[in-house]
């Protein structure tokens, strides 16, 4: 298995999960 | 690049066979619009939202892949619970408490599932028995606390 494809916009990952039928994860991060 | 436990292939495959992941970073000066709207003030902050971006569960702190996981599957769980699919919770819900007996979000599933249960079947001793599974191996938890107005209900109580 790979990377995780991750999406960095919230609307395009809404899109996404319409067309794919799936739940979103978000990972809210801070680089300190 | 994956760091952390999403280094890990079971959460790297969980992740794209059952979510869209999404990654926002966090600007604490100046909090971005999603900061403010979903009110996150602590890192990381994991939600997990339906299709169209309502939130139903959230983690505050680092979790390991084991808890990772529990809390994913959690989180489907929630989903499918709040959008009254409750087979599909029950699912969910149930591969928790096989798969990660002893993770963090364990006795929430286990409370979770006796809820979803009775909802599809009407039938309260669903509501009994997460009581008596949560008494018996999470006596500790919150969550047998919750469940403690279901002690009375008759084990083999119809609706």
């Amino acid at each position: 298995m790979g990377e995780i494809r991750w999406e960095r916009d919230f609307s395009e990952a809404i899109k996404k999960a319409k067309r794919e039928g799936k739940p979103i994860y978000h990972d809210f991060w801070f680089e300190g | 690049m994956n760091t952390g436990p999403y280094s890990d292939q079971n959460v790297q495959k969980f992740l794209e066979d059952n979510f869209i992941s999404l990654k926002t970073q966090c600007f604490f000066d100046k909090p971005i619009e999603l900061m403010e709207q979903f009110n996150i003030t602590w890192t990381p902050t994991l939600l997990i939202h339906d299709r169209g971006g309502r939130e139903h569960h959230r983690i505050v702190g680092y979790v390991p892949v084991d808890d990772l996981l529990a809390h994913l599957d959690l989180g489907m769980g929630k989903v499918f619970f709040d959008t009254n699919h409750f087979s599909n919770a029950i699912q969910s819900l149930n591969s928790i408490i096989d798969l990660y007996p002893r993770a963090g979000a364990t006795p929430e599933a286990v409370f979770y599932l006796g809820v979803a249960e009775y909802k599809k079947h009407h039938d309260a001793s669903a509501l009994r028995r997460a009581y008596d599974t949560l008494q018996a191996k999470y006596p500790g938890s919150e969550w047998t606390r919750r469940a403690e107005p279901y002690s009375a209900i008759p084990a083999h109580a119809e609706v």
